[in-house]
């Protein structure tokens, strides 16, 4: 909403007398206040549908169907229901990290009050660069990012409000809206990570963080066994200042699943990653945990029932997730845990202190009179297995596709090499099982072909250091460092577990920085080379060429999207505050980075990476997210690649697909690897760093195609770009294609090709 | 309606595929097309049907009616192999976003096509690929020739228990083509 008193209240907010820089066109942003931008992008990256079903569902005038030109009773088509339902997917992410955000800042301002400050450590001076760019505030303390969160909420009742039947009914309206939401959730995610940097003192402005064990082997069985999972470390961290308190430190292990594994190891070394979420239920089933805690996010749904089966108990301690338990706060502690140990009943205690003496004086109770099953060996794996009638049904409802039914024939007749190969590319659901009409426990068989060795992981470092942004912002700029990836996100991988470890090797391997994050980070530490070391043991941890970052859990994402902030601001002096056109004009025209969400699946992961595109980060996404429904893709051949020279302030045909897309699926790992070589190529570029980027492009292109690219044309503009090494042989091929050489540009910008109040000034200092 | 082999497929909707248990029609409408075209994935790298990779049966489907090829993901290294160069290049989206472009000139730059045949992709990514061309395709045919029904194709095979069937189905398919 416009109107002074508005204005005043967002000037309030950020406090705008405060000059530290001049105030960009728009301070915290409403809802259409960047549509103009998002309708740029949308120009030449199109939503690309895939509509999961044929109807809407939504209301009470449906079923509609929306099949052909057909439209609903509200009025709305096929294409815009498909925005719509992409936008209740970022709401549902991004309110996801906005409530984890309220949530520990809540927590912490309880702990430290609204004033605590926000130091990052010498190494980190612009901290909180999203928020700085969004909103135009420069958060000093946890009261301030509860301000940016606030704010965000506000945005979030608006765009979920267009949902609503007969509210928005344009598709590229509906995008602009998730765009909004996701650009907002970064937002809520640096709250939430720097509130728990600062709050938890986790790793802050050093880059070598501590290696720790991971791995379901990494668990010492002989000592009571406290799981944690979710991604809220409320709770984990007061368990480990409880065992601290009571010197139990070393008598009681504690493993985390999914992100408050990554939270709860940058809290204490000692802490375990038990590994990604996809793992969460065959961890559950071995009983290894005597208790589990839950907290928020990614969490399964039946965890109760599923601990009941192997004598383990849960503590649910979020209120987002009580999961129908019996509320325990209130109720005496030893009470509590007497009935949790004696009768294996779950509680709901949503005073985490209190959560955390529960939990572990539970477990001390439980774990020396466990009553639970041994793990399950090859032969008593053969032996269960031999309850398979072959129907196949476990196939019929895998959700990877998993040929499950010969193998587990293969377990009963004593071969165990398919059935491991399934268990690498098993995502977790626990769907074959229950379809079993023969009751096998597949799970459980899993045991037998699990690995049992301890792997390693490094524990998360939160922001890239300004000094670290110092050295690299050129040559990234300059495309000499030929790109940052970022693999990020959940574990839903097509294949085997191990594929995104092959691929970030590859290109930390080729100098590329790539940074990991979330489940992704674990992933990528459960692969060894023949001397038993993992990738973090084998690559520094700088953001710089050639090293593996891992900035921490999902919510540490904005951490990247923050170093490409901290590019346009350190090394070309743009000023962040409330001037997000012209910072992500610039990232989409000059800093090569490529997110990758390889086992993408929840509407956070959705979120995220819409956040990503809104920025002019390209995301190459696994096959499963083609079930989002939409993509954001050109057209190279067809589509205008003309912008503007900021410098000369002329309209330039660059005739350039760079960057080809904003949000793509593809269905290999080899097609993966070669995109994102292609997604770094950035308009910028300078001849030798579109050399080297080129370079890596073909080479990748020819190892896994076999050729030259067949669109090297595109990305070739003058002799000067051509690799040395392939020089003979580009020459031919661009003859052959009759290529002539491309327009020069000296500054790359989308501001003054469409309708904004930024002058095309603002793209250079 | 039939029901997909993998059920993360199964249709919630109106308009399913025809199931085509005979390679008859199935060539008849591959002969009346004006420019089909076949898209191929990499499982039928994968894939072998009684000793023979599953792209190879492709290839002949290609050859016997002179049909373009795309190839997707990697598979055109293997196509090269086969002695095959295909005629484009692209990911399974990518070529999807073409064609659902009426004016797009085709991989041939003849025009865009009328029928497109899919095989060798995971079926969950095929399925939610044609369900596109479905839906904003008006303007073409999809067929698929894997072994699993794809509800959301214009034609697709049925499930197949046993390749002996496949098999039979596809290399009648290839010998009526000549």
């Amino acid at each position: 909403m416009k109107g002074k008193k508005k204005k005043e209240e967002k000037e309030k907010i950020i406090k705008a007398e405060d000059e530290w820089e001049p105030i960009g066109h728009t301070p915290m942003p409403d809802v259409a206040d960047l549509r103009n931008w998002d309708r740029r992008l949308l120009q030449t990256y199109k939503p690309f549908y895939a509509p999961f079903c044929d109807l809407c569902c939504l209301c009470t005038y449906g079923k509609c169907d929306l099949t052909g030109t057909n439209r609903g009773a509200c009025g709305i088509d096929m294409a815009s229901q498909q925005g719509r339902i992409v936008t209740l997917a970022c709401c549902m992410g991004m309110s996801a990290h906005a409530g984890h955000a309220a949530h520990i800042i809540d927590y912490l301002v309880e702990k430290y009050g609204e004033d605590h400050p926000l130091t990052l450590g010498d190494q980190v001076e612009v901290e909180c660069p999203n928020i700085r760019t969004v909103l135009g505030m420069k958060p000093k303390t946890l009261g301030d990012l509860k301000k940016a969160v606030q704010y965000a909420a506000e945005q979030l009742l608006h765009v979920l409000s267009s949902t609503n039947t007969g509210q928005e009914g344009d598709a590229v309206d509906y995008e602009s809206k998730a765009l909004h939401i996701s650009m907002l959730d970064l937002v809520c995610m640096e709250a939430a990570d720097v509130a728990q940097i600062v709050g938890f003192k986790f790793p802050t402005s050093v880059a070598d963080t501590a290696i720790v064990d991971m791995g379901w082997g990494s668990v010492d069985r002989s000592k009571p066994v406290i799981l944690v999972v979710g991604h809220n470390p409320a709770t984990s961290s007061e368990i480990i200042d409880y065992l601290r308190k009571e010197g139990l430190e070393d008598k009681v292990e504690v493993g985390g699943i999914c992100c408050t594994a990554l939270e709860t190891t940058r809290y204490s070394d000692k802490a375990k990653i038990i590994g990604p979420l996809s793992r969460q239920l065959f961890f559950v089933r071995t009983g290894i945990a005597d208790v589990i805690v839950s907290d928020e996010q990614c969490i399964r749904t039946d965890l109760a029932e599923e601990a009941s089966k192997v004598g383990s108990v849960v503590i649910a301690s979020s209120d987002k997730a009580c999961r129908g338990l019996e509320e325990a706060s209130d109720r005496p502690t030893d009470e509590v845990v007497k009935e949790m140990a004696e009768q294996g009943k779950h509680v709901l205690i949503l005073d985490h202190a209190k959560a955390a003496e529960v939990a572990v004086k539970a477990a001390l109770q439980i774990a020396p009179k466990r009553k639970k099953e041994e793990l399950i060996d090859k032969a008593k794996a053969q032996e269960l297995a031999q309850a398979c009638k072959d129907c196949g049904s476990c196939e019929l409802v895998c959700p990877n596709l998993q040929p499950l039914s010969s193998a587990i024939k293969k377990v009963a007749e004593g071969d165990f090499e398919d059935f491991q190969k399934i268990f690498e590319s098993c995502i977790g659901c626990g769907k074959c099982e229950e379809a079993c009409p023969q009751a096998v426990p597949i799970f459980q068989l899993m045991q037998a072909v699990a690995s049992w060795d301890t792997w390693k992981c490094r524990a998360g470092r939160g922001p890239i250091m300004d000094t670290e942004i110092r050295k690299v912002g050129a040559p990234i700029v300059l495309g000499t460092i030929p790109g940052v990836v970022a693999f990020v996100g959940c574990s839903n991988f097509p294949n085997e577990i191990d594929e995104i470890a092959e691929m970030v090797e590859e290109f930390a391997r080729r100098k590329y920085i790539v940074v990991v994050s979330g489940c992704s980070a674990m992933a990528i530490g459960m692969r060894k080379d023949e001397e038993g070391r993992t990738l973090y043991d084998k690559y520094p941890s700088e953001f710089d060429a050639g090293g593996i970052v891992n900035v921490g859990s999902c919510v540490a994402n904005a951490h990247i999207t923050g170093a490409a902030m901290k590019i346009a601001n350190i090394f070309a002096k743009l000023p962040l505050r409330a001037n997000y056109e012209v910072i992500a004009d610039y990232i989409l025209n000059r800093v090569g980075a490529c997110g990758v969400a390889w086992g993408a699946y929840s509407q956070k992961a959705a979120s995220i990476a819409t956040g990503c595109n809104r920025l002019g980060i390209p995301v190459v996404l696994g096959p499963h997210s083609s079930k989002y429904r939409r993509l954001y893709l050109s057209r190279k051949e067809e589509d205008d690649w003309t912008v503007m020279d900021g410098r000369k302030k002329e309209l330039v045909d660059t005739e350039e697909p760079s960057p080809e897309h904003l949000a793509i699926v593809v269905e290999s790992k080899e097609r993966a690897m070669v995109t994102i070589a292609k997604l770094c190529l950035r308009k910028n570029d300078t001849p030798p760093g579109r050399q080297i980027k080129l370079n890596h492009y073909i080479d990748l292109y020819k190892k896994f195609f076999g050729t030259l690219p067949d669109d090297l044309h595109h990305y070739v503009r003058t002799e000067r770009d051509i690799p040395m090494f392939f020089k003979k042989e580009v020459r031919q091929y661009l003859q052959e294609k009759g290529w002539k050489p491309k327009p020069a540009l000296t500054l790359p910008t989308l501001i003054g090709t469409y309708e904004t109040e930024v002058p095309v000034e603002a793209t250079i200092r | 309606m039939s029901k997909p082999r993998h059920l993360v497929n199964i249709l919630t909707g109106t308009k399913g595929a025809a199931e085509m248990k005979d390679a008859g029609p199935l060539v008849k409408t591959i002969k009346k097309a004006a420019r089909p075209l076949l898209v191929i994935g990499p499982r039928a790298l994968e894939i072998e049907i009684d000793g023979k990779p599953f792209i190879e049966y492709l290839v002949d489907i290609a050859k016997a009616s002179d049909i373009p090829i795309c190839a997707t993901a990697h598979t055109k290294k293997k196509l090269l192999e086969l002695g095959v160069t295909p005629d484009s290049t692209y990911d399974i989206i990518e070529i999807i976003n073409h064609l659902k472009d009426p004016e797009w000139k085709g991989v041939k730059g003849e025009g865009c096509h009328d029928l497109v045949m899919f095989g060798g992709f995971r079926t969950d990514l095929g399925n939610q690929g044609l369900s596109t061309l479905k839906h904003f395709a008006p303007h073409l045919k999809t067929m698929t020739v894997c072994k699993y029904y794809y509800p959301n194709a214009t034609f697709s095979l049925p499930n197949y228990r046993k390749d002996e069937e496949w098999k039979a189905l596809l290399e009648g398919i290839i010998e009526e083509l000549k």
